[in-house]
C-alpha cells in the first residue's frame, strides 16, 4: 500500500504466498530502510524485556539514535483497548483487531518514519505476539497474517525460548495473580486463573514454535544466564549495526 | 444457513440467523440516515422488530474513533483497522444476536463504505477484502446513488464541509471544496466497482425523500416477505394474499364451529409453517 511517500509497503514474502506482494517487498522491503528494527518475542516470563532493555543501553552507549516501542502503547488506541479489557468486552476478533489498530498507529506515526530517518527501533513484542495470541484464541492463522500485511519486516526478530514451567515459576514469584485476558480466561479453558494461564501460554508456545521456521525467528535459549543471552543478542545486533555505520549519531 | 464472505469468526454460529440483514449504502449526504429512520418506523408499524446500527456506534470503539478523528492525526491504516474493530464489535454483539432473534437489521453503511474509504486512501484492495471476509452476506444491499453535483447543495444546507468527508487526509492542499469534490468522486467510482462485485440494488438517491422511500419500501417488502412466517402475517403478493385469505377462511370456519360447540377458545394467532429460513441449507463447512 502507499504510505504517503513514494515508498510502498505491503505483505511480505514470509507472510503468505501472494506473488505481487512478495515482489513489492524485494523492491521496497525492510532492508531498503536506512534504520534497523530489532524485535523481541517470547511468552510472558521469558525475560525478553530485560534483554531488550540491556540491548537498548548498549546501542545507546554506542552512539546510535535508538527508540523504544512497546506493544499496546499507541496514544490514539490504548484507551479503547483498556476499556475493552476492563469491561471484558473483547472477543477473539475484536481483541485481534484493536491490537492491530494500535500496532498500525505505531507503524504509521512512529516506527516507519524512524526507520526512514535511520534510527534503530527496538520493539518489545511485534506481530508474532499477535499471531501467537490470536491463533491461540481461535482466529484463523491466515486471516491474522493478512491483517498484519502492512508490517515492516524486522531486521532481526529474537525469540526467547523458555519451557512453560520455567516462565510460570518466574511469574508466580514476581506477581500476584494474572489478569483476565493475560490468563486467557476469555477462552473458558479453566476457571482457575493460574491453570488457565498455563493452558493458554502452552498454546501460545506451540504457535511460537511453529513460527520459528515460518518467519526465520532468531532463537535465544532463555534458560541461560542473563549475561550469556545478552552477549549473544549483542553479537547478532552488532553484525547489522556494523553494516550501517552511517546511522550513528555524532555528538 | 447464512454465509460470510469467506471466514467465520470463532464462536459465531451461522445457523438460525432467521432475521433479515438489510444494508443501506451510499456516500456522505446520500440520504441514508433519513431513509433508515423512515424505514424503521414503517417496519415497526408493520410489526417487525427492527435494529438499526451504523458506523462508530459500537460501545467498544465508537468513542475511541471519535476522539482519534478530532485530532486529525489518525493514519490511514490505523483508521481502516479502527473502523474494522468497530464493525466487528457491532457484528458480534448487535447484528448477529438481533438476526438470531428474528429482527430486521437495518444498517447504515456496511463493509462496502469501509472498503471504499480504505481503497481510496491507498490500501491494498486485497488486504481490506481479506479483513472483511468474516462479514455476513446481507439479504440486500441498497445503494443510494447520487452524483457529486447533487451532493454539494445538501452538504451546504446541512452541516458544511467536514475534514474527513472532504478527504483532507487524502488530498494535498487546504481547499476543502476542491478536496471534497475529488474525494467524493473517487469514492463514487469505487462504489460503482463494488456495486457490480457485491450486487448492489441501486436507487437514485437524488430523487426526493418520498420517492426514494417508496422505492426502498418496495425492495424491502420483497425481502421480509421471502420468509414464510412473515409472508403469512404481512403477505402482499397475489399468492400470499390468496393463501392468507384461505387460511383466514379456515380459521373463521373453525371459530364458528368452536363457538357453535359453545367452546370459547380462540385460535392461536399464527399457525406458522416451519421451514427455518427457507434456504434449505444445514450447517456444513465452518472452516475458520
Amino acid at each position: 500500500m502507499n504510505t504517503g511517500s513514494n515508498l510502498r509497503i505491503g505483505p511480505f514474502e514470509i507472510f503468505y504466498p501472494v506473488e505481487e506482494a512478495a515482489e513489492r517487498v524485494r523492491a521496497n522491503g525492510g532492508s531498503s530502510f536506512p534504520g534497523k528494527l530489532f524485535v523481541v518475542e517470547g511468552i510472558d516470563g521469558s525475560g525478553k524485556s530485560t534483554q531488550l532493555s540491556l540491548l537498548h543501553k548498549w546501542i545507546e552507549s554506542k552512539g546510535y539514535g535508538v527508540v523504544f516501542s512497546t506493544w499496546n502503547s499507541s496514544s490514539l488506541v490504548k484507551d479503547t483497548t483498556k476499556l475493552g479489557k476492563k469491561k471484558k468486552m473483547l472477543t477473539a476478533a475484536t481483541f485481534s483487531l484493536i491490537h492491530a489498530t494500535d500496532f498500525a498507529d505505531r507503524i504509521e506515526r512512529s516506527i516507519l518514519p524512524l526507520l526512514k530517518a535511520g534510527a534503530v527501533v527496538l520493539c518489545d513484542r511485534y506481530i508474532y505476539t499477535a499471531f501467537a495470541r490470536d491463533v491461540a484464541r481461535g482466529m484463523s492463522s491466515k486471516w491474522v497474517r493478512e491483517l498484519y500485511g502492512f508490517a515492516v519486516k524486522p531486521t532481526v526478530a529474537f525469540y526467547f525460548r523458555v519451557p512453560l514451567e520455567t516462565a510460570i515459576g518466574r511469574l508466580v514469584a514476581a506477581r500476584d495473580g494474572f489478569k483476565f485476558y493475560e490468563a486467557g480466561l476469555d477462552l473458558g479453558l479453566s476457571d482457575d486463573p493460574t491453570e488457565s494461564f498455563r493452558l493458554f501460554q502452552g498454546r501460545i508456545l506451540q504457535e511460537y514454535e511453529r513460527m520459528i521456521p515460518e518467519f526465520g525467528l532468531t532463537v535465544i535459549d532463555a534458560t541461560l544466564p542473563v549475561e550469556v543471552q545478552q552477549a549473544q543478542v549483542r553479537q547478532i545486533a552488532k553484525t547489522h549495526l556494523d553494516r550501517a555505520k552511517e546511522l550513528r549519531v555524532r555528538p | 444457513m447464512r454465509q460470510t464472505y469467506g471466514k467465520t469468526l470463532p464462536g459465531m454460529k451461522l445457523t438460525d440467523l432467521s432475521g433479515k440483514l438489510i444494508v443501506v449504502e451510499g456516500t456522505d449526504g446520500a440520504g441514508r440516515t433519513t431513509q433508515i429512520n423512515l424505514l424503521k418506523a414503517w417496519l415497526e408499524e408493520r410489526g417487525h422488530a427492527v435494529l438499526d446500527t451504523g458506523m462508530t456506534r459500537s460501545p467498544l470503539a465508537g468513542e475511541g474513533i471519535r476522539r482519534a478523528k478530532e485530532g486529525n492525526n489518525l493514519g490511514r491504516v490505523t483508521q481502516s483497522l479502527f473502523y474494522a474493530t468497530d464493525f466487528v464489535d457491532r457484528l458480534e454483539n448487535e447484528i448477529v444476536p438481533a438476526l438470531r432473534a428474528g429482527f430486521v437489521v437495518l444498517t447504515d453503511r456496511y463493509i462496502y463504505s469501509l472498503m471504499a474509504r480504505a481503497i481510496v486512501r491507498g490500501m491494498d484492495p486485497a488486504w481490506i477484502r481479506s479483513i472483511y471476509s468474516m462479514a455476513l452476506v446481507p439479504d440486500a444491499v441498497i445503494y443510494l446513488r447520487i452524483g457529486v453535483d447533487q451532493l454539494i447543495p445538501r452538504v451546504i444546507f446541512s452541516r458544511g464541509f467536514d475534514y474527513w468527508e472532504s478527504g483532507m487526509d487524502v488530498f494535498p492542499g487546504q481547499d476543502m471544496y476542491e478536496n471534497f469534490r475529488s474525494y467524493q468522486t473517487a469514492l463514487l467510482a469505487e462504489f460503482e466497482r463494488l456495486s457490480v462485485e457485491f450486487r448492489f440494488e441501486t436507487v437514485d438517491g437524488s430523487a426526493d425523500v418520498k420517492t426514494v422511500f417508496a422505492e426502498l419500501q418496495k425492495k424491502i417488502l420483497r425481502i421480509v416477505e421471502s420468509d414464510s412466517r412473515q409472508q403469512y402475517v404481512f403477505g402482499r403478493s397475489e399468492e400470499t394474499a390468496t393463501l392468507q385469505r384461505k387460511t383466514q377462511e379456515t380459521w373463521a370456519a373453525q371459530l364458528r364451529e368452536l363457538r357453535s360447540n359453545d367452546l370459547r377458545i380462540l385460535p392461536r394467532t399464527t399457525p406458522v409453517s416451519s421451514g427455518g429460513n427457507g434456504h434449505g441449507m444445514e450447517e456444513a463447512d465452518r472452516s475458520a
